[in-house]
């Protein structure tokens, strides 16, 4: 029964963290794609500035230039997406072996990875 | 523009090797895309590694996402490891890269990674390791698990070993990859395949699932100091992304000798490069 019982859990682990992983990429990439096909048109940037133009961490500033349609600030939006997504897979199955399977002692565990994730995200310069 | 189509054509070709070679031997597919772009395209070294960096998240999530669904990633495995990887990302990074780095250390990590070499290529052929018996740790945390293998067409069931002494690896990798910017994964599979011995497909599928948290932890690094490029990440993510859905089909599909052979040959690629880049960082 026990056996059992644990199966089903991890069948519900590998479920939730392939939709997660599934969604995360192809809403980020077609976020760039999307973004790339915006600014070709109308910003038509050469090699040069596609070959320099940074990654510019200002958050708020690229949700509001993303809303607006600017094709670099949706570009960037998917990358920020991409790079989520892993830590919403870290999420998600600690959620479920908290809340389904009732096991602290992975939900422990994939707690303090998700900290340490977040931690190194945040604050590492 | 038309000038910028072929530049996203030159960059989106070599990524999707990257992601068809970074998916069967669960590491990224910085080996393809860091040279490449570097080389040939002239694109400066910070920018690369940039672009890789987000290129490992796309490989691990995408190729994640299918070695998750046919349940050869070892989840288990991967969370409590993650957890030492985790501890040794923050070491590196915030702690011992103010003492340590620069060509040395490159130099120490390549030869390290070519004399691993070594007990892969002792164990070549090898199909699936016999007479491996659950540690008392492995057995506590039940890490033995079994997935379904389409080469030999049944379910393989495997127990797991050597738990401490791979959590030591674990530690050391994200050591590395916090000092060094990298994923690690290399480290991270020559853990499963040295000491858990576990089978090779759920060494790099376990290995892949688990670098893409590893590689964000790090992307954070890089998006603050202007290092990823969005034009560039655009061509490097979609095809590696592309490149990363065939080589789980091919993965699947293939026997796991031959899986460890295509990462003993990435892993020489690796640790030459490693080797160069500190060799050639001396010099200078």
């Amino acid at each position: 029964m026990k056996e059992a019982e644990r199966k089903r859990g991890d069948v519900e682990i590998h479920q939730a963290s392939a939709w997660v992983l599934r969604a995360g990429v192809i809403s980020s990439v077609s976020m760039m794609l999307l973004g790339l096909a915006i600014s070709l048109f109308k910003d038509r940037p050469d090699v040069a500035r596609m070959s320099s133009l940074g990654f510019k961490p200002d958050y708020l500033n690229i949700l509001r230039q993303a809303s607006r349609g600017n094709g670099l600030a949706l570009i960037e939006l998917g990358i920020f997406l991409l790079v989520l997504t892993p830590i919403l897979r870290v999420a998600a199955s600690m959620a479920i072996f908290a809340a389904h399977e009732r096991d602290w002692f992975y939900a422990a565990v994939t707690f303090l990875v998700l900290l340490l994730t977040l931690a190194s995200l945040l604050i590492l310069r | 523009m038309e000038r910028s189509l072929l530049w996203l054509f030159e960059v989106g070709g070599a990524s999707f090797a990257g992601g068809v070679i970074g998916a069967i031997s669960g590491f990224g597919g910085g080996i393809v895309i860091v040279p490449v772009l570097t080389v040939f395209l002239g694109l400066p070294i910070q920018h690369t590694i940039g672009a890789s960096i987000i290129s490992v998240i796309a490989v691990s999530s995408g190729a994640g996402s299918v070695y998750v669904k046919d349940r050869i990633t070892n989840i288990r495995i991967a969370m409590f490891l993650e957890l030492s990887t985790a501890l040794g990302a923050i070491l590196g990074a915030a702690v011992l890269s103010r003492y340590l780095g620069g060509p040395s250390l490159y130099v120490l990590f390549g030869i390290t990674l070519l004399l691993t070499l070594i007990p892969i290529l002792a164990n070549i052929h090898q199909e699936l390791p016999e007479n491996v018996r659950n540690d008392r740790l492995a057995a506590a945390l039940r890490l033995n698990s079994s997935y379904f293998d389409h080469r030999l067409g049944r379910e393989v069931s495997y127990q797991v070993t050597g738990i401490p002494q791979a959590m030591g690896i674990m530690g050391v990798a994200g050591v590395v990859s916090g000092l060094l910017g990298i994923g690690a994964g290399v480290v991270k599979v020559l853990a499963h395949e040295i000491y858990m011995k576990v089978p090779t497909k759920v060494s790099t599928a376990t290995s892949n699932f688990m670098i893409g948290v590893t590689a964000a932890s790090a992307a954070g690094v890089y998006l603050r100091r202007g290092a990823v490029l969005p034009y560039l990440v655009v061509p490097v993510a979609t095809s590696v992304l592309a490149g990363a859905f065939l080589g789980t089909k091919l993965m699947e599909r293939m026997s796991n000798a031959r899986v460890r052979q295509v990462f003993a040959v990435a892993l020489g690629v690796i640790g030459a490069q490693m080797l160069l880049r500190g060799l050639g960082g001396l010099r200078h």
